[in-house]
């Protein structure tokens, strides 16, 4: 029961980080039909960045307890290059997908270098912080409270960008642009602007993420590419460009991931693709996704 | 004469929608028919049905005796049946030659050679220079075929659907994009090659009228699902009713004689 | 120019096979490399140039014939490079053909995504089970015979660039030559078609899945040939052969040299070895410039080199008179 209560618990958790990449990359793709190989770069700048805002604050007498908004605000901030990133993306909006691929493949090569000049080449990480804020008993075991307030966090994002997709004028136009570019440029919405601010929502998703996973794990140069493969687990899982998808997928495989370590850790990754396998081949468009071809 | 085409008792159903209600006519050697109707009233998915690209909820289709049901495209064109869309499809990087080239090549016994080379194979490269002029493009041989004009792509579209070699072609609007000065010339031409060719049978989806009139031997109006008139000319447009419900209230030109 | 495709592949194996007069054994040792990459690629891009499927899982293929070379060697005892040639081959289109029916059904994202993941469970399967493969350290190439010969009077380095160099050079004629009777086939003109309009070349009778399915064996095929040179070259298989990034770099080769063109996939592969065993040797900032020239590839040059090459010949020829 206890090793049960674990496996949910740290499988949530993950899954609660994997939500916030995955769907960045879901808007991205929904709006932009670019699929973006360096959202793991992203990532992995949010934990970086984190790591480094937490120090100094603390290093410049902050108290420890105030860790996870720092947190948030360095990820929100990194966040910002998003639209520098996408006037580059701009150049191959109408040509094959190959080269959206290629361009963002490109991205994570040079983030690769881009943070080991930066940070190093040795994993960086926040000691003991995540324990400023103690455990919480549930059941028969403990669980560090940080990790809840994360989930926390993200299940409110998550309701969050329901509604603000839902509800606000920007979510409707944004909607519409998915669905059909030339109407909504026909309409007069601003569709570059549009493209630029959807693409540092989900840059912002992204490095959010890695900053919040960075108390519970070390921030590594491994970081963005095995991020990658998990967050495409996700979205394909969940289906291509939608959120109910990117929960249900997160879910799945934060699941997944816990429960392989936990009891045949050969398995981990292995599960995972089988799994993109199986359902890329049974359902085409993910779980929630719209078929194609 | 035997039927080439027949579609007896044709059922399309999406859900609660019926898109056809019990379809039946028979297209036989020498026959160009036509196919009318107002937008809505189900030509496109009874020709989608003829050609076997989508199955029937019921009813039989069957082609050269043997049933087509939702064959698909690849097979259609193997027993013989061809097609060619109102919206160009084309090659956009390859030249009209090689275009052509692909429909000759995928119907005779080279389609599965992996070492022989294609480009310089006479018997091929007459048949495709034969099939371009009937369609005025032997001078276009070696253009690619996105720099075409809009005509130009459209006489390849249809080129490249004869270069099957099929006993049956169904045009799809085939002058649509076509200046009305140009129609009737692009009528003649696909007629006169569709006879030298070998075609046995020209379906014809068409909204002009007066090609219609001309060129058919027989007019097949669809409504609503189901067949309205399936006359020749001469009967079809001597009937006010029918002419009112597929052209209009406002008569615009009554057929004098069948073509 | 009928005769230029032909004059220039003589021109340029001649030129390959002098080089180890002209070179110092080091940098022979990097051609070894360039000559497996340009096999590989060959066969990469008649799935990607010709078929139009981008495939980010290619990197697989290249590692099924790297260790299936060690696991013949050191395992099994078997030496005979054309034997090892032939199993490894023969074993990667083997598992071509399930990953391919499973993938062609798809295209553009989903395509590279499926065979991303495909790529991917391979190298997860190597790293875990390490008492079959070694785990990360991999597994042991040991020096096989070419045609028959052992030239055991050489030493490493002597076998790599003598016998085994003029072995390559050979074998990527011979592949390369079939190479180009294929895409000059009938298959390889519905290929194209297939690439360039898929719902009319099935109205024009062809056979989509099944050319594709083909096409995506026979890359499966070459990117093998190109894994058991690479083992021999390093003298081991390890898992990075096949981490999805590698994969990647398949693809930037074939950008590079450029995917329009016959020739463009070999001259990526020389082109990429050279660039980045330049860019290795003047900073450890390496993936950074290259990632740039990616950049730089993508925005300003998708046709790549040979495509440049290629419009500069055009131009110079529009100013003749023919």
């Amino acid at each position: 029961m206890t090793a049960l209560l674990d496996i949910l618990i740290g499988g949530v958790f993950h899954a609660a980080v994997l939500f916030l990449v995955a769907a960045g990359l879901q808007l991205v793709f929904g709006v932009q039909k670019i699929v973006n190989l360096a959202c793991g770069s992203f990532y992995a700048l949010g934990a970086y960045f984190g790591i480094t805002a937490v120090s100094w604050c603390l290093a410049h007498g902050m108290p420890p307890g105030l860790f996870l908004p720092v947190l948030v605000v360095a990820g929100l901030a990194i966040g910002l290059i998003g639209p520098f990133i996408e006037a580059l993306l701009l150049t191959v909006y109408h040509r094959d997908e190959a080269f959206q691929l290629l361009l963002t493949f490109a991205l994570v090569l040079m983030f690769q270098d881009i943070l080991r000049f930066f940070w190093g080449a040795d994993p960086q990480q926040l000691g003991d912080l995540v324990m400023t804020y103690g455990r919480v008993k549930m059941g028969a075991v403990q669980v560090p409270t940080y990790n809840l307030l994360v989930i926390v966090a993200s299940i409110a994002i998550a309701v969050g960008l329901g509604a603000f997709l839902k509800k606000t004028r920007y979510g409707r136009i944004l909607r519409a642009t998915a669905e059909n570019r030339e109407m909504s440029l026909a309409l007069g919405v601003n569709v570059r602007w549009m493209y630029a601010s959807v693409f540092t929502l989900g840059t912002i998703l992204g490095t959010v993420g890695g900053a919040l996973v960075v108390p519970t794990a070390a921030a590594s140069l491994d970081m963005p590419v095995e991020l990658v493969v998990e967050a495409f687990a996700v979205v394909v899982i969940g289906g291509l460009g939608s959120m109910r998808g990117a929960m249900v997928g997160a879910l799945i495989v934060g699941l997944m991931r816990a429960a392989a370590i936990s009891w045949y850790s050969e398995l981990e990754m292995l599960a995972i693709y089988l799994v993109v396998i199986v359902v890329l081949i049974a359902r085409p468009g993910g779980l929630f996704g719209k078929p194609l071809e | 004469m035997s039927a080439l085409l027949e579609a007896h008792e044709l059922r399309k159903r999406y859900g609660d929608f019926t898109a056809l209600d019990g379809v039946t006519l028979s297209i036989a050697e020498g026959e160009l028919v036509s196919i009318v109707g107002p937008n809505g009233a189900g030509k496109t998915t009874l020709v989608n049905l003829l050609t076997g690209l989508l199955p029937p909820t019921s009813g039989t289709v069957r082609f050269k005796g043997e049933d087509i049901a939702g064959i698909g495209p690849v097979n259609l064109a193997k027993r013989g049946m061809a097609r060619a869309f109102q919206l160009v499809h084309i090659f956009p990087s390859m030249t009209v030659a090689e275009t052509i080239a692909v429909a000759v090549v995928s119907q005779s016994d080279k389609a599965m050679r992996f070492f022989t080379p294609v480009r310089k194979d006479s018997a091929v490269n007459m048949r495709v220079r034969e099939v371009a002029a009937i369609f005025g493009l032997e001078r276009k041989l070696q253009t690619e075929s996105r720099l075409l004009s809009q005509g130009e792509k459209k006489l390849l579209d249809i080129a490249s659907a004869f270069a099957l070699s099929p006993e049956v072609i169904l045009l799809d609007e085939p002058t649509s994009g076509v200046s009305s000065g140009d129609k009737h010339g692009l009528m003649r031409n696909v007629v006169d090659a569709a006879r030298k060719a070998g075609v046995k049978s020209i379906i014809l989806v068409e909204h002009d009228m007066d090609l219609v009139a001309e060129y058919s031997t027989r007019i097949v109006a669809i409504q609503s699902g189901r067949v309205l008139a399936d006359r020749a000319p001469a009967e079809f447009f001597a009937d006010p009713e029918i002419v009112a419900a597929i052209v209009g209230k406002r008569v615009r030109r009554l057929a004098q004689g069948a073509a | 120019m009928r005769a230029a495709p032909a004059i220039l592949s003589i021109v340029a194996l001649v030129a390959l096979a002098a080089l180890p007069s002209l070179l110092t054994q080091y940098q022979i040792t990097l051609v070894l490399p360039a000559l497996a990459y340009a096999i590989a690629l060959l066969g990469f891009n008649l799935l990607f140039g010709y078929t139009g499927l981008l495939s980010f899982g290619h990197a697989l293929f290249v590692s099924i014939g790297a260790y299936g070379t060690a696991v013949l060697t050191s395992k099994l005892g078997l030496k005979s490079f054309e034997a090892i040639l032939l199993l490894c081959a023969v074993a990667s289109v083997a598992v071509a053909i399930p990953i391919a029916l499973l993938s062609v059904r798809y295209v553009k994202i989903f395509f590279g995504i499926l065979t991303l993941a495909f790529g991917m469970l391979f190298h997860s399967f190597l790293f875990k089970f390490y008492n079959i493969t070694g785990g990360d350290t991999g597994i042991r190439v040991l020096r096989p015979t070419l045609l028959g010969r052992a030239y055991e009077d050489l030493d490493k380095t002597a076998f790599l660039v003598g016998p085994f160099y003029y072995y390559c050079v050979v074998l990527l004629a011979i592949l390369g030559f079939v190479m180009w009777r294929l895409v000059h086939s009938p298959f390889g003109l519905h290929l194209v078609a297939t690439r360039e309009n898929r719902r009319k070349s099935e109205y024009l009778g062809v056979r989509v899945r099944f050319f594709r399915l083909i096409a995506f064996a026979v890359s499966a095929f070459y990117c093998a040939v190109g894994g058991a040179i690479l083992a021999v070259n390093t003298g081991q298989a390890d898992p990075e052969l096949a981490y999805w990034t590698h994969s990647g770099e398949l693809v930037f080769m074939t950008v590079l040299g450029g995917f329009a063109n016959f020739f463009g996939p070999v001259v990526g592969a020389f082109s990429f070895i050279f660039l980045k065993s330049e860019l290795m040797g003047l900073t450890q900032y390496w993936r950074f410039w290259l990632g740039a020239i990616l950049v730089i590839l993508v925005v300003l040059f998708p046709r790549g080199l040979a495509g440049l090459f290629a419009q500069l010949w055009a131009r110079l020829h529009r100013s003749t008179p023919t």
